[in-house]
């Protein structure tokens, strides 16, 4: 009964969530039975000297220039004028076997003199062993090249994403963001390690073997070369298109397979109780036979091509023994040079069928150079000036000037927003949705520009300091709490790597989480995305309080931060407020009134424009808009209460509630 | 099956008296039992396999596997068969070209010509060289054939062995019980599943192909052999080298391309982290941190890229090129040989076409003993599910469940998850009479969940006995429990067909009015509209992803299709809001006459559909009565509620 799933499946590797190029299949982890040389590998890593890559908001020079293979080469020629020199030695190199033989034949054997065999055979090992060493040197070269190069991509293309602005993230699903940073980067690999010294070896190889042909024998070089070389790449071309069109239905076949198996087995309990499982087993049938002939479709065209190549290099070495033979015995051809033509042959047909696979690499990688291309052509929407300044430590104090701001050319989302917020006052923006409140928002944070107008902290204009000494003295607290792979001292730290864990306990505390984090199993060290989520919802936007907590922003936007919470964790997380506002500007954009009643000032936003703005109370006697929000909001509670099919004391429950919000709104 | 369903269907028609509107005519379209029935096969197009794994877990993984292979024997023997031939008229054309052609037509005719022997003797070898070539041709067309049937046959093979052992997992799956699910994470069951029967097809179809090839080598060395015997063992002298080294390369490989693979997961998680989370990122200004960490994952991921080149660098010279040393020793001793007249030198190129071609089984079989290894220990992991024993399955002599009246009853009940864990039911009673509706409630884990699991058998009780119309539930047949029982979980599953589909799951012959009916009733009718496709709509496709009370909304439409005879809603409407769900209760409320349904509920709302309310804590059922009973007489109640009601201020917004 009891099987081995702990240590079997569970697997070593910290890539949970991230794709691979498996089928879109998350990396299960190093199978048992590799552990063990795995982890002989790891003790001989060196200790890496980790190279100081520094982010910069500023493109330089280098990275403007166009992403081509050429380029991404150029940056380590002295690898790549390697690397030629060894693809060249190797191609010649490699075809000498034949001519030796063909020689020790003709000079050495048909007129026997066994001292010119011996050095042939001398010169046939050396030749080998230089082949040999050249190929060992390649290999490292090209694959140290190809390291390089990737490395290089990786972190340019990094560097790249983190440049651009908000919208870019917002527009393009990030799966296809991913794919550029996997798939596309992984396709040059294969390309740069092995496909293009291959392309040029295996195009050298034939024109030295063709070379050697012609210069033994024009005419039956002539023959046949010329007969395998066209029907040969015709074949090659047919095989290589065929082959991708149906490796297309491979993937597709196992993509529906992996997705039929892993619903039924997620929504096991709805098969079994709905008893699907006879039907299911059917339909499952039915979708692994379709990848069954999808793949049968492939070995047909292998079956074809493989043995079809094979069947053409025999009906060559036909031919060239009926026409060479004949002219041997004409006397017009050696023998040891029939007996090279064989071999070269036998040489011939191979680089053919090799060159049509790496011309297949060759498209795919060039196909993923053009994506990234496009990607690192895109501008940032938000760029640092050339001569921005560090904003000094901020007094807090935000305006809003005639600010104007669209996502896109047509549309407007605020309109000729005026408003001064104070240092250390608390706003809360409330208004319909898409009335613009988190777009405001967001233009503090500089997520994006203003379209017209501009926006100030402490009298500096956005765009005049550096991003970095802006957003530094900003905290966001959004709405979904997104917490990093990894545990809960590195989701607290991260906006302050170099806090003490003194520091991190005093932030738990300000937001009431201590007890609970004392309460995990390894305290701070737990991981927070672990199997069955060791934290509730509301405790995740807890430890994001806290983290903006650490951070000690001057300005603090709150992006409807409470509005998922249950009552209890809610409760919690406006105790937390208190202590976390204490002394900052502070914006909170609010959905329950109950939220926006604790803030100094209510500002209402209503189609991109500020249509009121006061305290509580100044805004109810004034009787607008805030005041009509105030009274649906108070019926909507009270509503509650009335079902007619809740007895009595349900109210109590209920009415409670309502009180203890009225409650804090006095106080506040 | 009709008769099970007579008694129901008569309550319903009366019920249905005094219904209105949409729920009259859900209530008219379906009278109650009529269309259920267990769902239909859909139309298989494919046989299922004919043999299984061998059950035997004594045996060695190969010979388990065996039955699997046997299957398919026809066509693997055929295929094998035609390696074996094509490869022997690979081994022999060579022979034709250098020892007969060259040796017996072109030597002796050079010679001729050198003896100005007559155009006659000239004649007489120009008609050996054509009778050569023609037999060239037809045994390289013979080849060909024989190349083109090994291989397709060989990879049908191996794709109908991929297809049984998938299927035969799947089909194991499905019989596994819930307590499996719990201890296994299916996205990780799967992707290990996927490699592991990758892994073990490969070596059970590629082994004895490669075997095919290495016998072949012994036929050529035999040849070589019985033409010079110490020219053949100087030809050979590298070919153990290459096997060597061969093996050594794929053990020293195998590990790095793990590892890279882990490595770029890591690169990969590190960019998944900064597009999901790119807010957090920017709003603490922490790109120079993260594009510190990619570039150090990257580093990290460089290195063993280097590693797995200077591997590949260390071997791959040594298995393409020994075998060039062996025809170095060739040419060496050859030309002795032949200026000492005991050979000629067509065997010479024989020779030469023969290592080139030996080489490849050489470095084929080092692979195999790696494939071997790997196939083993997937095998094994294969094994390890299909050895699984299903948990819960059909007692032998379990009855059919018939004319089902809804009577459910616990009697001390006991149940855990896991053998020894905690236990979650503890002496449980309960007993629910046909037509009754009561709301289940208790604290998180106070175990209400557990209890209408156990009604539909999703597991078994640890001790006790739970009934439904006093059959022990372990006495009855799974099939016709589950068509008795209807269970909507609070986060229901949807899969990703049409909005259509995904009702009428339990019942997939179901009429489109039917499956309107049951939407209508479950309060979805009119969100399904708006949605582009509506009914067709494929659930998440194209940013179609539905709201958690969507979703419930749909599951409940999903249940009320089957109408079971026990309705079990587990906290099924917590995501709906309260206006809607007020709209389902009155149809619900309709609906739920007649059988005997079982709510497990946090709201207020939500309680006050049902007739009695059973509060359990630790286990046990603590206390039972109306609502107002227990507001006033137990503590622990109103406790309990002012917990879990968080419906207080904010659904409304939603």
């Amino acid at each position: 009964m009891s099987m081995g799933f702990g240590g079997g499946w569970a697997g070593g590797g910290g890539g949970g969530a991230a794709s691979n190029p498996g089928g879109g299949l998350p990396f299960s982890g190093v199978p048992s039975e590799m552990q063990a040389g795995v982890n002989r590998l790891l003790a001989g890593e060196p200790a890496h000297d980790y190279p100081d890559v520094r982010f910069t908001h500023h493109v330089s020079l280098q990275e403007r220039r166009q992403l081509t293979l050429r380029g991404l080469l150029g940056r380590h020629w002295h690898l790549v004028v390697d690397a030629v020199v060894l693809v060249v030695v190797l191609s010649v190199a490699s075809q000498v076997g034949p001519e030796l033989i063909s020689y020790a034949i003709n000079h050495g054997m048909v007129h026997p003199d066994l001292a010119v065999v011996e050095v042939v055979a001398g010169v046939y090992l050396a030749v080998t062993a230089l082949s040999a060493v050249t190929q060992w040197a390649m290999v490292r070269v090209t694959g140290r090249l190809a390291a390089q190069v990737m490395y290089d991509l990786r972190v340019r293309i990094f560097t790249h994403l983190q440049r651009l602005g908000l919208d870019f993230y917002t527009s393009e699903k990030g799966g296809v963001v991913m794919s550029r940073m996997t798939s596309d980067v992984e396709n040059l690999q294969q390309l740069l390690q092995d496909g293009l010294a291959q392309l040029v070896v295996q195009g050298l190889t034939m024109v030295v073997i063709a070379v050697v042909l012609f210069l033994i024998n024009v005419e039956l070089a002539a023959i046949t070369v010329l007969i395998v070389v066209p029907i040969l790449a015709l074949g090659s071309i047919w095989f290589q298109a065929a082959s991708i069109r149906a490796y297309a239905k491979v993937r597709d076949g196992i993509a529906a397979v992996l997705a039929d198996l892993s619903e039924n087995l997620q929504g096991m309990r709805v098969v079994v109780s709905h008893n699907r499982q006879a039907r299911n087993r059917v339909h499952h049938r039915n979708v692994l036979g379709d990848y069954r002939e999808a793949y049968d479709r492939t070995a047909e065209i292998n079956a074809i091509y493989g043995p079809g190549s094979q069947l053409l290099g025999y009906l060559a070495q036909a031919a060239l023994l009926a026409f060479g033979g004949s002219m041997v015995i004409h006397g017009t051809l050696s023998i040891g040079a029939l007996a090279a033509f064989f071999l070269y042959l036998n040489r011939f047909t191979g680089p053919i069928q090799l060159l049509a696979q790496q011309y297949t690499v060759f498209q795919q990688g060039h196909a993923s150079i053009r994506k990234l291309r496009t990607l690192l052509e895109l501008e940032p929407t938000v760029q640092e000036s050339a001569d921005a300044v560090d904003l000094p430590p901020a007094a807090g104090k935000i305006t809003f000037e005639m600010v104007g701001f669209g996502y896109g050319p047509t549309e407007t989302v605020l309109n000729d927003v005026n408003l001064v917020i104070s240092p250390g006052e608390t706003v809360a923006f409330v208004g319909p949705t898409g009335a613009g409140k988190s777009t405001a928002a967001k233009l503090v944070t500089r997520f994006y520009d203003p379209t017209s107008g501009s926006v100030l902290i402490d009298g500096h204009d956005l765009r005049e300091v550096t991003l970095f000494s802006l957003r530094s003295q900003i905290g966001v607290v959004p709405q979904e709490p997104f917490l990093f792979a990894g545990t809960v001292r590195r989701n607290l730290t991260f906006g302050r790597p170099d806090a003490t864990d003194n520091e991190v306990w005093e932030a738990l505390r300000a937001v009431g989480l201590a007890d609970v984090v004392e309460r995990l199993p390894e305290g701070l060290d737990t991981e927070v995305h672990e199997r069955g989520q060791s934290l509730s919802s509301g405790e995740r936007q807890l430890l994001a309080l806290a983290r903006a907590f650490m951070a000690a922003p001057r300005v603090l936007v709150l992006d409807e931060a409470t509005s998922n919470l249950d009552l209890q964790s809610e409760t919690k997380v406006e105790a937390a407020l208190d202590a976390l506002l204490k002394g900052r500007t502070a914006i909170l954009i609010a959905h329950r009134l109950s939220t926006a009643m604790r803030a100094d000032r209510i500002v209402v936003i209503d189609d991109g424009r500020v249509v009121e703005s006061g305290s509580h109370f100044e805004l109810i006697e004034t009787g607008g808009r805030y005041a009509e929000m105030f009274a649906t909001w108070q019926a909507d509670v009270q509503g509650k209460v009335d079902d007619p099919s809740i007895p009595l004391q349900a109210e109590t429950v209920d009415g409670s509630s309502t009180t203890t919000a009225i409650e804090q709104c006095g106080s506040s | 099956m009709v008769a099970l369903w007579r008694p129901i269907l008569r309550e319903a028609q009366v019920s249905a008296v005094g219904l209105t509107g949409d729920m009259v005519s859900f209530a008219k379209e379906m009278p109650l039992g009529e269309k259920t029935r267990l769902p239909v096969l859909g139309v298989a197009r494919f046989s299922t396999p004919r043999r299984r794994i061998d059950p035997d877990k004594g045996k060695s993984w190969l010979r388990r596997a065996l039955p699997i292979v046997a299957a398919h024997r026809w066509m693997f023997v055929a295929s094998l068969s035609a390696s074996f031939v094509g490869l022997v008229l690979q081994v022999e054309i060579p022979q034709l070209l250098g020892s007969d052609a060259i040796d017996k037509a072109l030597v002796p005719a050079v010679a001729a010509r050198r003896t100005r022997s007559s155009g006659l003797v000239l004649g007489h070898y120009s008609i050996l060289l054509a009778h050569y070539v023609w037999i060239v041709v037809a045994l390289g067309a013979l080849a060909g054939l024989c190349g083109y049937v090994s291989r397709r046959f060989l990879l049908s093979t191996a794709y109908r062995i991929e297809f049984d052992l998938r299927y035969l997992i799947y089909e194991h799956l499905t019989e596994m019980s819930f307590s499996f699910y719990d201890r296994v994470q299916s996205g990780q069951l799967i992707s290990r599943a996927n490699s592991d029967i990758r892994s073990t097809q490969t070596y059970l179809t590629f082994a004895p192909a490669i075997l095919v090839q290495c016998l072949v080598a012994v036929v050529a060395f035999t040849y070589m052999l019985s033409i010079n015997v110490r020219l053949a063992l100087v030809a050979m002298c590298a070919m153990p080298l290459i096997y060597f080294a061969s093996v050594k390369m794929r053990h020293e490989l195998f590990p790095v391309s793990w590892l890279i693979q882990a490595r770029l997961a890591d690169v990969a998680t590190i960019v998944d982290e900064n597009v999901n989370g790119v807010r957090v990122v920017k709003s603490f200004a922490a790109e120079d941190r993260q594009l510190g960490e990619l570039a150090r994952a990257a580093t990290r991921l460089r290195w063993t890229y280097v590693k797995d080149a200077d591997i590949r660098a260390a071997f791959t010279p040594l298995v393409q090129n020994l075998g060039q040393l062996g025809m170095a020793f060739v040419l060496l001793l050859g030309g002795y040989l032949v200026i000492g007249q005991e050979l000629q030198v067509g065997t010479i190129v024989t020779f030469s076409f023969w290592i080139v071609m030996l080489q490849a089984p050489f470095q084929m079989l080092g692979m195999l003993i790696m494939l071997g290894q790997r196939a083993s220990a997937s095998a094994q992991r294969v094994y390890e599910i299909l050895d699984e024993p299903p948990g819960i399955v059909d007692r032998p002599g379990a009855v059919e469940l018939v004319d089902c009246r809804g009577e459910v009853t616990f009697e001390s009940v006991s149940f855990s998850y896991t053998d020894g864990g905690p236990s979650v039911l503890d002496s449980f009673d309960l007993r629910l009479e046909p037509g009754d509706t009561v709301a289940l409630v208790g604290r998180t884990g106070a175990g209400k969940t557990t209890v209408g699991r156990l009604i539909d058998r999703f597991y078994d009780v640890t001790a006790g006995v739970v009934r439904v119309d006093g059959h022990d539930v372990r006495d009855v047949t799974l099939t016709s429990l589950r068509a008795t029982v209807g269970i909507v979980a609070d986060e229901p599953f949807l899969f990703s067909v049409s909005i259509r589909d995904n009702i009428a799951y339990g019942r997939p012959d179901a009429d489109f009015a039917d499956v309107e009916a049951a939407a209508r009733a479950a309060g979805a009718d009119e969100f399904i509209r708006e949605l582009s496709s509506g009914y067709d709509t494929v659930v998440g496709e194209r940013g179609y992803t539905l709201s958690g009370g969507q979703r419930q909304r749909i599951a409940i439409a999903r249940t009320l299709l089957v109408n079971p005879r026990i309705l079990i809603l587990d906290d099924s409407t917590s995501a709906i809001d309260v206006q809607v769900e007020k709209e389902i209760h009155r149809s619900l409320r309709k609906l739920m006459t007649g059988r005997t349904t079982l709510i497990i509920a946090h709201r207020l709302s939500t309680i006050s559909l049902a007739d009695r309310v059973v509060l359990i804590d630790g286990g046990r059922v603590v206390a039972q009565g109306t609502h107002v009973e227990l507001l006033r007489d137990v503590p622990l109640y109103s406790e309990v509620l002012a917990q879990d009601d968080s419906s207080t201020s904010e659904v409304v917004n939603r």
